[in-house]
């Protein structure tokens, strides 16, 4: 399988503490990855920097089969090389309509000027309404997404990952608030995306990370700690030592 | 989808700000713009009628009810009108509360000042020439022109930025150039350093400040705090009265405001709206769908500078007169308040606001208003009516945030549920299951 995206030896410091130290991960194209460890273990500044919102001071991450090197990329090039990223809080735009904000997020030209020549076909909607439905949200499309549930944000929010089309899903918490009928079919979503692109998955939750069935990988203060299935890691000695407290 | 979902959509059907359940069926299609924007229409034929009932009721075209000074008001606030179209849609709409604006409509009335007053000067100078018993080599009729218009300033030469100003068309490209060309650069800088908030509206205030200074020198070439002035004679047409002049510019300052509405509604409907107004609520969130949102900053900002531009060409050959205190920041500010009281982030707030407050203002400072007697005090309305608009402006800001637009709101019963601080439904946004009832 060929790797999609190689973070290797990268780190990161602010104000003289190591968030990152050292790190190195990789993905292939279709697989799921989850990415456990404390808090403070650096999770969501590694996904920062593959997203582009925070530099390293050091290491390089290289994306897809030309290896290009996301650290010279705006936020925005990255996310249109294909990088998608859902947040650990709910961040949908709540003044406008679930269709708008699926709309938004539909995968097509994104300059100013294309945005402004663009109509939705049919087409267009069509797909709207599709992730519409797989997220559960087709009776709410025309509701503003402010008025919706939290555990429907979540949703209107990996739909509007599934929208854009991403090859790299970067999925925080995707299950926090949500009742567990509402996470199987969060689980379902994620692995079917799985099958066609590469999903990570940061998550708290153990009983979740098992559902999802995939590697593992334990951060801890900032750099790995083990790496396996779930079984394999939760024996670890040091996994162990870290989450139980020594 | 599971069955949860399914209930708690149930449960919130209709609720308010729900449309009717309409299924997906797509929005846009066949239907034609205006059809999908209702306001548009209203909008439109809201404007034709006030024009015909101008034209009729004034000198120039009609019997005459009308005063030829207030047609010119009327022209003007149509102007003002449209420069507030423009704060809507960079302020109301995209978030950047920019205090440059009316710099940019400043430069559009200078660009369009400077050839009037060129090309009148020009006709005195030559007929005054031509009584000469020797007929007027072309260095002459120049320098006579320069030293007419550039006299007050004690100098006789025609600077650099007056090369073109004997062309009609480089002056009317000048106007929408020169303020495009200079929100183009600033906006680059400022956007490209991801400078926000407050800090970018400091930033366009110290450009619309040091703007204003420099033209305050003599030595700016634009006549220092003299201004360019009889920009109301139209060179060439001495003989046509001010009457109908006045219904000239009205009639342009209405279909440009006409014209500046429809286009702006056509910005900010469809995707590149929903955009925009993404990246007033959360631009970084707008930055990890892909979509470059200095970019778009850059291209409302300068959008929106060449429709100020345009609205200060159509204003100042209206007023008369223009110097370089119309620039001041305080112009940019009252705009900001404009649109505040009417509503920001819906077009016709913009232009209700502006309409409502700039006459209101007229009115109260044209000495109009009578003064209230308090027995210990005597309001004086020339005085006090700042104080009066200020106030305003802040209880719209703190009772009526959606200011007059929100009247519609009133109207078509889409009111936001008074909650009375209660808790909220199963978190904050949602709607309680009563509310949804209802």
């Amino acid at each position: 399988m060929s790797t999609l995206l190689e973070v290797s030896g990268v780190s990161v410091s602010f104000d003289g503490f190591r968030a990152i130290n050292n790190l190195s991960f990789q993905i292939g194209k279709a697989e799921m990855r989850a990415v456990i460890g404390p808090n403070g273990a650096g999770k969501t500044t590694f996904m920062d920097i593959i997203t582009g919102k925070t530099k390293p001071d050091d290491g390089s991450v290289l994306w897809g089969d030309k290896s290009q090197s996301l650290l010279k990329m705006t936020e925005s090039q990255i996310a249109q090389a294909g990088v998608g990223r859902k947040f650990q809080r709910p961040t949908v735009f709540e003044d406008q309509s679930v269709a708008d904000n699926l709309m938004l997020a539909l995968k097509k030209n994104r300059g100013p000027l294309s945005v402004l020549r663009f109509k939705p076909a049919g087409q267009d909607h069509g797909k709207v309404t599709d992730i519409a439905r797989e997220i559960g949200l087709e009776a709410a499309l025309h509701r503003k997404a402010g008025e919706l549930s939290h555990g429907q944000k979540q949703w209107l929010e990996i739909g509007m990952l599934l929208a854009q089309d991403p090859q790299l899903l970067l999925v925080d918490e995707p299950a926090a608030g949500m009742t567990p009928a509402e996470r199987e079919h969060t689980t379902e979503l994620l692995v079917e995306a799985a099958k066609t692109r590469a999903v990570v998955v940061v998550e708290h939750d153990m009983e979740f990370v098992r559902r999802l069935g995939c590697k593992v990988t334990v951060l801890h203060e900032g750099s790995v700690l083990a790496e396996g299935s779930l079984d394999h890691v939760t024996s670890d000695k040091k996994v162990i030592e870290v989450y139980l407290g020594r | 989808m599971t069955d949860t979902a399914v209930s708690s959509d149930r449960k919130y059907h209709g609720g308010a700000g729900a449309e009717p359940p309409r299924l997906a069926t797509p929005s846009g299609g066949a239907k034609p713009f205006v059809a999908r924007h209702p306001s548009v229409l209203i909008f439109i034929a809201c404007l034709a009628l006030f024009t015909i009932g101008v034209t009729i009721l004034a000198e120039g075209f009609g019997i005459g009810v009308i005063s030829t000074s207030f047609v010119k008001t009327l022209g003007k606030t149509l102007c003002l009108c449209l420069v507030a179209l423009a704060m809507d849609l960079v302020w109301g709409y995209t978030g950047i509360l920019s205090l440059g604006h009316m710099a940019f409509f400043g430069i559009g009335g200078y660009a369009i000042g400077m050839w009037l007053m060129y090309a009148r000067t020009e006709i005195i100078v030559s007929t005054s020439l031509a009584q000469a018993p020797l007929p007027p080599t072309p260095q002459e009729i120049s320098d006579g022109i320069a030293s007419q218009i550039f006299g007050v300033v004690g100098a006789s030469e025609f600077p650099p930025i007056w090369a073109v100003a004997h062309s009609l068309p480089l002056q009317l490209a000048a106007v929408v150039l020169v303020p495009g060309l200079l929100a183009l650069v600033f906006g680059w800088l400022a956007f490209r350093s991801r400078v926000t908030g407050v800090y970018l509206s400091i930033l366009t205030q110290a450009m619309t400040l040091a703007l204003a200074l420099y033209l305050f020198q003599n030595d700016s070439g634009l006549r220092g705090n003299n201004g360019l002035s009889g920009l109301q004679n139209l060179p060439g047409l001495g003989d046509v009265p001010q009457s109908t002049v006045s219904m000239w510019f009205l009639w342009a300052s209405a279909a440009a405001l006409g014209l500046g509405y429809i286009f702006c509604a056509w910005i900010v409907s469809g995707t590149f709206g929903s955009v925009l107004r993404a990246i007033r609520d959360d631009e970084a969130r707008v930055r990890f769908l892909g979509y470059s949102v200095e970019g778009y900053k850059l291209f409302i900002f300068t959008v929106t500078a060449i429709i100020a531009g345009i609205a200060g060409a159509l204003y100042y050959p209206q007023a008369g007169i223009i110097n370089p205190a119309e620039i001041a920041p305080i112009a940019s500010i009252y705009l900001a308040v404009w649109v505040a009281i009417g509503g920001r982030g819906r077009l016709y707030g913009a232009v209700i606001g502006a309409a409502f407050v700039s006459l209101l203002s007229t009115w109260f400072t044209g000495g109009q208003a009578p003064d209230i007697n308090l027995g210990v005090y005597t309001i004086q309305w020339v005085d006090w009516w700042t104080i009066l608009l200020g106030l305003s402006f802040v209880a719209v800001t703190l009772f009526a945030p959606k200011g007059i637009g929100g009247l519609v709101d009133l109207i078509e019963n889409r009111r936001a549920p008074d909650r009375h601080g209660a808790d909220l439904g199963p978190d904050p946004g949602a709607l309680r299951e009563q509310e949804a009832e209802k």
